[in-house]
């Protein structure tokens, strides 16, 4: 039974559920999921490790297919890794031997874009994402954080339909993940994407949303939704955050959901 | 799958089963001379034969015993060098250039010269392969010695250890990874130089005994005996150095530099 | 001012690298006059050095050693071109990896000096056994390495780029041939150290040309010092082939890409 995608939905998934085969049987990945994300929109999935976020995120990335259930992309069924849905991974993905001027650039090579343009765009991005003076780099020669900043620029620059990203902080040192965060949060106000962010931090998680999504440990389903509304068109930055009640307690309420998950 | 596990279980030996199909289909069609393309049968026939008879055993022990020695000899001159030098930085960058040319001759460039000295046979063949052995150790181990964190000697110092007990608790398994990985290259040349000495220069040994095979144009003697001297590498390989690497280095959780593969 | 002092460190480093050498030779020297040593064990430099000249002279030498090198050329160029996209194709598909390793590995144990006697009985005693003998030797290190490097490609670097858009080829091109470079680097180099030994022992029981045959064909006349000249130019060249050629491929593989191996 096809699900028709919502007009306008930018990601729908339907009746999503995932197996592993293993030697002993089946091992349920995730348990059923529904979800839709619109455009422009930044939706975060927090949920305990081992929930079946990082499936769901594969299926809609086109890694795996699912199990059962479909995905839609702009209301066509997901079929393989694309173009137009962008990833951004944890471990460092970004090609060691070309510099961060040429990974940065690399989607737009794929692309074909005529050289003044790219170079053009990426130097655009090497500003927005503070790169400057590392253009001609090798990767091995960047920080952690640094090299993010790369897999992240590279991403953008390619100019996907939706971005995913999974967990692509967790393995930096926590102070340049703060400094990683408001980036990115400035980032997607300069520049109107769509995102789908998942992590297993409460506090990234409300932070960068505009939606937070919860999930049940496994087999995980999607038990609770939040909204966290902005004030004003800049990014978000941790000082204002922390500050802001209102925020504070949708934290609140988003680290009760999650640890509710961890009991048992 | 169960089926999925069987397949991946036995995928290892497809190779060698195309090899022997294709082997007996040409056979059968192109009925070549035995000379030049025995039948499978017949080699597993002369394995057979080889096996029961007395030439095989002499031949392997008398291969194995060359060596044992030359890599014998080898390793410990390589290790005693290599920590002299390793220790010693003036004396490692003096020798260096030598090191470094004696190393491209290594081996069987040197059988033309050598067999004035020693004539053919053992000595010969234990000549070579300790030249071989040598310089790769030595090499290994002052690589090894040099790049021990020179933090662990000072802390070993600190507790009272004189040089003797600082080389024997912290140098020498500090260098390990890279001894072990010179050993190992070594024995894959030193094996190497075995076989050639042997087909140049002795009258027993799986070199000659291969070599013997040629010149009876039995070319099933010298499939068999390349097989055999196969299995033994792959032996030697597996059942002496892969434990020892395990139950030092990998042990200890350290890094093996894969310089020779 | 400045390159006065570059070229006196030039002068420097090229010294050390000769006093050593310097040293061996008056050692050798010493030992061949001091203790009388017999001309059919071990010659005297000097002896050497107008071996040498006479060699180069009557262009003995020059023959010899092209012959040689064409050898390893051909062997090269051919264990390459072949061994390099059988590895790739191995590398790429988990069953053809998984049962070609054992297979691979079981050979690589078996010399391509180990062969020599069966390439004799097909080819007769010609360069085309050589040839065999040289390639056999260089090609199964390299198919095996490329198989490695191609493995060891953390598989997200795949799955990046066909998020982006890439094609099968591109992904080839971007991402399987540098990812899998160091290690084909370090196959050809082991390779070549195999195949250069086993060329020179091929070539002593053809003795169809090339420096093995020159240094073994000198052991029937005795000539002590055409031997010891031949062992020399054997050194050197070996020397340089890896020098020139080989390692700076690697240091500026490895140096630019920081250390990729395992």
């Amino acid at each position: 039974m096809a699900a028709m995608g919502a007009s306008g939905e930018k990601i729908t998934v339907s009746g999503f559920r995932h197996y592993f085969r293993t030697d002993g049987g089946r091992v349920q990945a995730t348990g059923l999921v529904d979800l839709a994300i619109q455009p422009g929109e930044f939706v975060t999935l927090v949920g305990p490790s081992g929930c079946g976020k990082t499936t769901l995120l594969k299926a809609i990335a086109g890694f795996i297919t699912p199990s059962e259930g479909t995905i839609l992309c702009d209301g066509r069924p997901v079929r393989g890794p694309g173009r137009d849905r962008g990833v951004v991974f944890q471990e460092l993905a970004i090609l060691p031997w070309r510099t961060v001027r040429r990974n940065i650039g690399h989607g737009l090579e794929i692309a074909r874009v005529p050289k003044a343009e790219r170079e053009r765009q990426v130097a655009r991005l090497i500003d927005l994402m503070g790169l400057a003076g590392f253009e001609d780099r090798y990767p091995h020669e960047l920080s952690g954080g640094m090299k993010q900043r790369v897999a992240v620029a590279r991403t953008w620059a390619a100019e996907p339909e939706i971005i995913l990203m999974d967990e692509p902080f967790a393995a930096v040192d926590a102070m340049t993940r703060l400094t990683l965060q408001e980036e990115l949060a400035r980032l997607c106000a300069t520049t109107r994407k769509t995102v789908f962010f998942i992590t297993h931090s409460v506090e990234e998680a409300v932070f960068l949303a505009d939606r937070v999504l919860v999930m049940t440990r496994r087999p995980g389903t999607i038990k609770a939704e939040l909204v966290v509304p902005r004030h004003g068109t800049g990014g978000r930055d941790w000082d204002s955050f922390t500050a802001d009640a209102e925020m504070r307690g949708i934290a609140e309420q988003v680290m009760h959901l999650v640890h509710a998950e961890r009991v048992g | 799958m169960k089926a999925e596990r069987i397949i991946w279980r036995l995928l290892p030996l497809v190779p060698a089963m195309i090899v022997l199909a294709t082997w007996s289909v040409y056979w059968a069609i192109a009925q070549p001379p035995p000379s030049v393309m025995p039948s499978v049968a017949a080699v597993i026939r002369t394995f057979g034969e080889l096996v029961m008879g007395d030439r095989l055993g002499n031949d392997i022990v008398a291969s194995m015993a060359r060596l044992l020695g030359g890599v014998a000899f080898g390793v410990v001159t390589g290790m005693i060098a290599g920590f002299v030098a390793g220790l010693n930085k003036p004396i490692a960058e003096f020798v260096n250039p030598l090191v470094v040319f004696f190393n491209a001759i290594s081996g069987i460039v040197w059988l033309p010269l050598v067999i004035g000295w020693l004539g053919i046979g053992s000595p010969l063949a234990i000549f070579l392969i300790w030249n071989t052995v040598f310089f790769i150790v030595y090499q290994n181990t002052v690589l090894g010695v040099q790049l021990v964190p020179e933090v662990l000697e000072h802390g070993i110092r600190t507790l009272g250890a004189n040089r003797w007990e600082t080389v024997w608790s912290v140098t020498l398994p500090g260098a390990l990874p890279y001894i072990l990985s010179g050993i190992r290259s070594g024995l894959g040349f030193g094996w190497r130089a075995l076989i050639a000495a042997e087909l140049v220069g002795a009258t027993t040994g799986l070199g000659q005994l291969i070599f013997s095979g040629s010149e009876y144009h039995r070319a099933d003697i010298i499939i068999c005996g390349c097989l055999i001297i196969g299995a033994i590498a792959t032996a030697m390989d597996r059942c002496l150095l892969l434990p020892i690497e395990r139950r030092t280095v990998q042990r200890w959780g350290l890094v093996a530099p894969d310089r020779s593969r | 001012m400045r390159r006065r002092l570059r070229s006196f460190g030039g002068l420097l480093r090229n010294v050390r690298v000769l006093l050593p050498f310097i040293v061996l030779i008056a050692i050798w020297w010493g030992i061949k006059s001091g203790f009388g040593v017999s001309d059919r064990l071990l010659v005297a430099p000097p002896a050497v050095w107008s071996s040498f000249v006479t060699l180069v002279s009557h262009g003995i030498l020059a023959e010899y050693a092209s012959t040689s090198l064409q050898l390893i050329g051909i062997a090269a160029l051919v264990s390459f071109a072949a061994g390099v996209p059988i590895g790739f194709a191995v590398g790429a598909n988990r069953y053809a990896a998984r049962s070609l390793e054992g297979f691979l590995r079981f050979f690589q144990g078996i010399s391509g000096i180990a062969w020599l006697p069966l390439a004799i009985l097909w080819f007769g005693f010609t360069h085309t056994t050589t040839l065999a003998i040289v390639i056999y030797t260089l090609i199964v290190p390299i198919i095996f390495n490329t198989m490695v490097g191609v493995r060891a490609i953390p598989e997200n670097y795949v799955l990046a780029l066909r998020s982006l858009g890439a094609s099968r080829l591109r992904i080839v091109r971007d991402v399987y041939l540098p990812g899998a470079l160091p290690s084909i680097v370090v196959g050809t180099r082991l390779g070549m150290g195999y195949g250069w030994r086993a060329l020179i022992a091929s070539e002593m029981l053809v003795r169809q040309g090339g420096l093995g045959d020159l240094i073994f064909g000198a052991r029937t006349f005795n000539q002590i010092d055409r031997i010891m000249v031949g062992m020399i130019v054997i050194g050197c060249l070996y020397i340089v082939v890896d020098r020139l050629l080989v390692q700076p491929v690697e240091t500026m593989t490895l140096a630019r890409w920081g250390v990729l191996r395992r």
